[in-house]
C-alpha cells in the first residue's frame, strides 16, 4: 500500500495540473483525481498499472467528464447548455495522449493578480502540490475552516470572473511573474521550515525546485527568476546537514559540508551566473548571493561574514522589514562584534513576541558575555513554541550557559 | 464572456471650468475607445451616467418601499458611467479596463454578467 501511496503522490501535480488546464475548473480536477485515487486503491493491488500517472490521467479524465455531463443534464432544464459535451471518441482521444504538462500554467492561474493576495500561495500549494487545508492553515498560521474559505473564494472566483487557464502572453510577463515568484518563495519557506522534511513537505520541496527550473527556463533573460532558482537549490543543497543525529537543528556555519549537496550547489551556481550576467540585480538574486557566501565554506574557506553582512546591508534598502533586519543584525555580530550586532538587533525593532528575534538576540548576548540576558533570551523563544529540532537546538544551548 | 465596466470617479473632478474642460476631454477619449471596441465586435453596450446630484434612490426595507433623493451610499467616487462588452475571459477585460479613461483617483470595477 505505501508504494501505491507514493505513486499516486508523485503523480498528483502532473495529472492535476493537465486535468485543470483540460477542464478549466479546479473543483473538478481535484475531485476527479481523488476519485480516481480511491479507484486505483482498489484495482492496482490486483492488478498493478504498468504507469500510474498514465492510468491516474485516464482514469481521472474519463470520471470528470462523466460528472460534467450528469451535472449538464441536471440543469439543461434551467439553463441553456453552456458548451457541447465531448463526444466519446473525443474523450478516449484525450486520454490516450501523453499526460500534457501544465504545472506552469496552473500556477500563473493561481497567481493571478485578479486573486486575493493571501490566497494565491495557499492556492497553489493545495492545487498544484497537492497538500491538505490542515496543513495549510497550520503553515499560514489559521484555522483550517478560515483556510478552507479562502481557497473556495479563490477557486470561485476563477471559475465565475473567467481567470484564463493560460499563460500569459510574453509581454505580460514583467507584471504576471512577480506574483509568481512571490508564491513559489513562499512555498519554498514552507518545505524549508520543515527541516527533517516529514510528510508532504518532501514533495512540495521537490515541485518548487521543478517549478522554478521550468520557469528559469521560460523566462531566461529575467534576472529575479533565474534568482530565485538559484535560492532554492542553494537551500535545498544544504538540507542533509541540517540536522544532527539526535534530531537537533544544526546552524549553516556548524554544518558538516561533507552532507553537502555539491550537484544541486553547480547547479545553483550556474543559474546565479546566468543572473549576474543580466546585470539587473534584485532581492531573490541578492538572498542566493547570500547563501552562496555560506556555501563557500565547501571550498574549505571559512564563512565570509564581512561580505554577508553587506550583502544584508543591499537586501535592506531593496527588501526592508524585519526579517532582513534581523538575519542583518546576526551577520553584523559576526563581522564586526556582538555590541555592534546587539545594537543593529535593537534597530530592527523586531516584536519581541517573535521566535527568530529571541533565537538571534540569545546568540548575540552570548557572544557578548552576558550569560544571563542570553539565557533569558533562550528560555523566551522556548516558550513560542519553535518546531521540535529548534527545540532541541535552543534546550542544548540552554544548557551550556548554564 | 460578457463583462461590465464600472467606472467610478471622485463627482469633485467635474465640478467648475477646469471640470467642465476635464469632462470634454475625457468624453472624447471614451467616444474613441468605444469607436475601437464597436468595431473589433467587442461592445455590447455602454454609456455615461448624468451626475449624482441626478440619481433618485428606492430602498426596500420590512416591506415597504420608500423613495429619496441621491445616491443609495454617500462616497466620494460614484458610479459614472459603463460598458458592457463580451471577451473570452478576464484579461481580455482587464486589458479593456486598463485603456478605460479616468481622471486622477478614478477606478474602474470588471464584473462578469450572470448570463453565459
Amino acid at each position: 500500500m505505501p508504494r501505491w501511496a507514493e505513486a499516486i503522490s508523485a503523480a498528483r501535480p502532473k495529472v492535476v495540473a493537465a486535468l485543470a488546464a483540460r477542464l478549466r475548473d479546479l473543483d473538478l480536477a481535484e475531485d476527479a483525481f481523488a476519485d480516481a485515487t480511491a479507484a486505483a486503491l482498489t484495482a492496482w493491488p490486483l492488478q498493478p498499472p504498468r504507469d500510474p500517472a498514465a492510468w491516474l490521467w485516464r482514469a481521472a479524465f474519463r470520471r470528470a467528464i462523466d460528472a460534467r455531463r450528469r451535472a449538464a443534464t441536471r440543469e439543461r432544464a434551467v439553463f441553456d447548455p453552456a458548451e457541447p459535451a465531448p463526444t466519446p471518441e473525443e474523450v478516449l482521444m484525450a486520454a490516450d495522449e501523453p499526460i500534457p504538462d501544465e504545472r506552469l500554467r496552473l500556477i500563473f492561474v493561481c497567481c493571478h493578480p485578479a486573486i486575493a493576495l493571501d490566497a494565491r500561495a495557499a492556492l497553489t500549494l493545495k492545487v498544484v502540490c497537492g497538500l491538505s487545508t490542515e496543513r495549510l492553515a497550520r503553515a499560514f498560521l489559521t484555522t483550517e475552516s478560515a483556510m478552507l474559505q479562502r481557497i473556495t473564494r479563490a477557486k470561485r472566483k476563477i471559475r465565475e470572473a473567467g481567470v484564463p487557464f493560460e499563460v500569459p502572453a510574453r509581454e505580460a510577463w514583467p507584471e504576471r511573474l512577480e506574483a509568481v515568484l512571490a508564491t513559489l518563495e513562499i512555498a519554498y519557506a514552507q518545505a524549508y521550515e520543515d527541516a527533517a522534511l516529514v510528510g508532504d513537505a518532501a514533495g512540495f520541496a521537490r515541485e518548487v525546485l521543478r517549478l522554478s527550473a521550468i520557469l528559469a527556463e521560460l523566462a531566461s533573460d529575467e534576472p529575479e527568476v533565474l534568482g530565485l532558482a538559484a535560492l532554492v537549490r542553494f537551500a535545498e543543497a544544504r538540507r542533509p546537514a541540517r540536522l544532527d543525529d539526535a534530531g537537533a537543528m544544526v546552524p549553516p556555519d556548524q554544518q558538516d559540508v561533507a552532507l553537502w549537496r555539491r550537484d544541486i550547489i553547480e547547479e545553483g551556481a550556474r543559474l546565479l551566473d546566468r543572473a549576474a550576467n543580466l546585470r539587473r540585480t534584485g532581492p531573490r538574486q541578492v538572498m542566493a548571493t547570500i547563501h552562496a557566501a555560506h556555501l563557500s565554506r565547501a571550498e574549505g574557506r571559512p564563512t565570509p561574514w564581512r561580505d554577508i553582512a553587506a550583502l544584508y546591508d543591499v537586501l535592506l534598502q531593496m527588501r526592508p522589514g524585519v526579517v532582513t533586519a534581523v538575519n542583518r543584525a546576526v551577520a553584523v555580530g559576526e563581522a564586526i562584534g556582538a555590541d555592534a550586532g546587539l545594537q543593529a538587533l535593537m534597530e530592527a525593532e523586531a516584536p519581541p513576541d517573535w521566535l527568530p528575534y529571541q533565537a538571534a538576540r540569545a546568540g548575540l548576548c552570548a557572544k557578548a558575555g552576558r550569560t544571563a540576558e542570553a539565557a533569558a533570551a533562550l528560555k523566551a523563544a522556548l516558550a513560542l513554541d519553535p518546531a521540535p529540532a529548534e527545540r532541541l537546538f535552543l534546550k542544548r544551548r540552554l544548557a551550556a550557559l548554564q | 464572456m460578457q463583462y461590465m465596466i464600472l467606472i467610478y470617479e471622485p463627482e469633485t473632478a467635474f465640478q467648475g471650468e477646469t471640470g467642465a474642460n476635464r469632462l470634454t476631454d475625457i468624453v472624447a477619449k471614451h467616444m474613441a475607445l468605444a469607436g475601437d471596441l464597436r468595431a473589433k465586435g467587442v461592445m455590447q453596450g455602454g454609456s455615461g451616467l448624468q451626475g449624482v446630484e441626478t440619481a433618485t434612490t428606492v430602498a426596500s426595507q420590512g416591506g415597504k418601499q420608500t423613495v429619496h433623493d441621491g445616491p443609495f451610499a454617500e462616497t466620494r467616487e460614484h458610479l459614472g458611467g459603463y460598458y458592457l462588452i463580451d471577451v473570452p475571459d478576464l484579461d481580455g477585460a482587464l486589458a479593456i479596463a486598463k485603456r478605460v479613461p479616468v481622471v486622477d483617483g478614478g477606478k474602474v470595477e470588471v464584473r462578469p454578467l450572470m448570463v453565459r
